[in-house]
């Protein structure tokens, strides 16, 4: 059972992993935590499943044009919610962003939802579970979970190794002083919260087999992608990972060994242990402000 | 001159106020006039489970104006209000106070959800306005209520009936996988006190909530504990998780569902694997398919009336119900009052809808109209059929 377990918990822990990844870099550009991403996460998934099922292409190219969709939607978010309010007070950028939550919960019920039950995304692959000894994991956990991962790689490699990736660290670093050094920091801030709401996309065409769509769907995946990167520390890129992957094996194990109903419960009592005996999260820095 | 005016005037004001002061007598029945019954339906008309709602409003709306067509009850035609609870508490409050003191329904012919309806309940005792449900099957809507009945089987009812069910089909190991919610609960309950009335106890006992994405666990301890029969009572999401996932470890027990899992061919295109299905029997609230040559007068006035929606199991719900508020309204007579139909609603009995699994028997102190379930299962050709005894 305890590989099971693992298995099972790695798979939904690298979907919350990969929201909270977005989550952070949209947080450490902006301090802003973007409210409206578990919608994101919902759109891209509806936007695959209208490619896949609806016009009938391949999952590769449904894919492809959700997470293209949901860059813009996190561009759109940036321009219509953020920029504006920018010199704002942070509560008007979370009023913002909660307010844009609601109104792609409104569009997602008026295209797909709100009449009947739960959209299902078929099976993408239909060849029998994979079973080596004890375990046992379906082609679509598979998916999921290397999917997830050679997201986080290429990711990683964006923005580590690619100028883009140095302009985003640096405009999330330091907006006037990349300006300073010719930055177009609106363009970047822009092009982050594509990438942000993007690396949602991916978790939700990767998970879409696996769960059923529907318009509300965002707002739980939201708490728990937060919940891994306050695990991780709030902040931190990798700490949203870890976060996120311990987060889905600790609700597995807690179901499997203690009670199925804590399953709910314990990540969230995790955090409040971790931020107890480490108030910064797992990797979270200690930030110093030199007067 | 004068004078015979005044007296003239002093007349006519004495009929204007005789006639202003039995007026407000005539009318005292808030939605009722000489010719006229006003009926508020409540329920889900927009969101996930807009069927039991919407679906079973336009259902009661095809009696309704079946009756009105035949001239109404006692020369009254029925004219109906509907309110969206959303399916959420707040929203069964809300709507039921405005149908009571907005629209001045002389009745109410709602409650989709289980939750709203419950939570809607102390407002229409208090007001003491009738109500027959349409489709909400909590036993706490009606039980020790004086103004509403519930005509269609009950959780309790359903419960037991599934159990039941079970020791029909022999199983000797039984599971139960409950949805931690009030609507679980209602359901969770009365389920586990027949298990123990039946000297049964379940080898695993196991919760999921409503949103859960995934049922590893869940599905590996009920395996583990060797149940060859599952009794679900889960809504249809989690319950297509537990079965992907149970299909995934290769386990095929007899599930056992209830009336949230009516629709087996919208859980079999959810479910999305084929054959995971094959063992699952469900509790139908009627006892007839939506294909039966009884119900092609009805198929054919939902095409005339609401050519945007087809007849389905939930229409049936609604016209099941409203039948029986017919049934009241036809019985207590014309001299109505709200007291005198929740009078006639106390005692009335043996009503065939013909879409119930029984006739429908309310009692003084027992407002749930039906004891008998239907058992659905999904045919070879993908269509429902009804288990036959």
């Amino acid at each position: 059972m305890l590989v099971n377990l693992l298995a099972s918990g790695l798979a939904n822990g690298s979907v919350y992993a990969l929201v909270a990844l977005g989550l952070i870099v949209i947080y450490r550009a902006t301090t802003v935590i973007n409210f409206a991403h578990g919608e994101g996460f919902m759109l891209a998934g509806f936007l695959a499943w209208t490619l896949y099922v609806g016009l009938g292409l391949s999952y590769g190219s449904a894919l492809v044009g959700a997470i293209a969709m949901a860059a813009l939607v996190g561009i759109a978010t940036e321009r219509l919610a953020f920029r504006p309010l920018i010199r704002g007070s942070v509560v008007s950028l979370v009023l913002a962003t909660t307010g844009l939550a609601f109104l792609l919960r409104g569009v997602a019920r008026y295209l797909w939802g709100g009449k009947g039950s739960d959209v299902p995304f078929p099976p993408v692959f239909t060849v029998q579970a994979v079973r080596v000894g004890d375990l046992v994991v379906s082609s679509q956990h598979l998916i999921v979970v290397g999917g997830a991962v050679a997201t986080m790689l290429v990711f990683a490699a964006l923005f580590r190794c690619t100028r883009l990736g140095r302009m985003m660290r640096a405009t999330a670093e330091n907006q006037r002083a990349a300006a300073l050094v010719g930055i177009r920091v609106e363009r970047i801030s822009s092009l982050t919260w594509g990438v942000g709401v993007a690396l949602a996309g991916v978790a939700a065409v990767l998970a879409a087999p696996l769960t059923l769509l529907y318009p509300d769907m965002g707002g739980p995946l939201l708490i728990r992608a937060f919940a891994a990167a306050l695990l991780g520390g709030l902040g931190s890129l990798g700490g949203a990972v870890v976060g996120g992957f311990s987060l889905g094996i600790v609700e597995q194990l807690t179901a499997g060994y203690v009670d199925s109903s804590l399953a709910d419960v314990a990540p969230f009592l995790l955090i409040i242990v971790v931020l107890l005996l480490r108030p910064r999260g797992l990797f979270g820095r200690r930030v110093v402000v030199k007067m | 001159m004068i004078q015979p005016r005044s007296t003239t005037t002093a007349l006519a004001l004495a009929v204007l106020l005789l006639v202003g002061g039995l007026a407000p007598a005539m009318a005292a029945e808030p939605g009722l006039t000489s010719d006229s019954i006003k009926i508020g339906f409540f329920g889900p008309r927009t969101g996930r489970v807009y069927m039991y709602g919407e679906l079973a409003m336009n259902g009661a709306d095809l009696v309704y104006q079946q009756v009105n067509a035949r001239g109404g009850i006692h020369g009254r035609k029925i004219v109906t209000v509907r309110e969206d609870d959303e399916c959420k508490n707040e929203g069964g409050i809300a709507a039921v106070k405005k149908l009571i003191h907005q629209h001045q329904v002389f009745m109410i012919n709602g409650g989709g959800c289980s939750n709203p309806a419950l939570a809607a309940r102390d407002e229409v005792e208090a007001n003491k306005v009738p109500m027959v449900v349409l489709d909400a099957v909590a036993d706490g809507v009606s039980k020790g209520a004086t103004w509403i009945f519930q005509p269609g089987p009950t959780a309790s009812v359903e419960s037991a009936a599934q159990v039941d069910f079970a020791k029909g089909q022999g199983a000797k190991k039984v599971a139960v996988v409950w949805q931690n919610d009030a609507w679980g609960k209602s359901r969770f309950e009365p389920l586990m006190d027949k298990l123990r009335k039946e000297g049964i106890t379940p080898v695993a006992v196991e919760e999921m909530t409503g949103e859960q994405n995934d049922a590893t666990a869940v599905v590996l301890k009920v395996q583990k504990a060797g149940a060859d029969a599952v009794i679900d009572v889960l809504y249809p999401k989690p319950s297509v998780v537990f079965m992907r996932d149970a299909v995934k470890f290769g386990y095929k027990p007899l599930y056992i569902g209830q009336t949230a899992l009516t629709d087996l061919v919208d859980l079999q295109k959810q479910v999305a694997i084929p054959g995971a299905l094959d063992r699952f029997y469900s509790i139908s609230q009627v006892k007839v398919g939506i294909d039966d040559p009884d119900m092609e007068s009805w198929r054919q006035a939902m095409t005339k009336q609401f050519p945007s929606d087809r007849l389905s199991i939930y229409t049936m719900f609604g016209i099941a119900s409203a039948k029986v508020v017919v049934a009241a309204l036809e019985k207590a007579g014309p001299n109505l009052s709200r007291a005198k139909l929740q009078e006639t609603l106390s005692t009335l009995c043996n009503v065939d809808t013909g879409i119930y699994p029984a006739p429908v028997c309310f009692k003084p102190d027992d407002h749930g109209g039906s004891k008998t379930v239907a058992w659905i299962y999904l045919g070879k050709d993908g269509k429902i059929e009804f288990v036959r005894k």
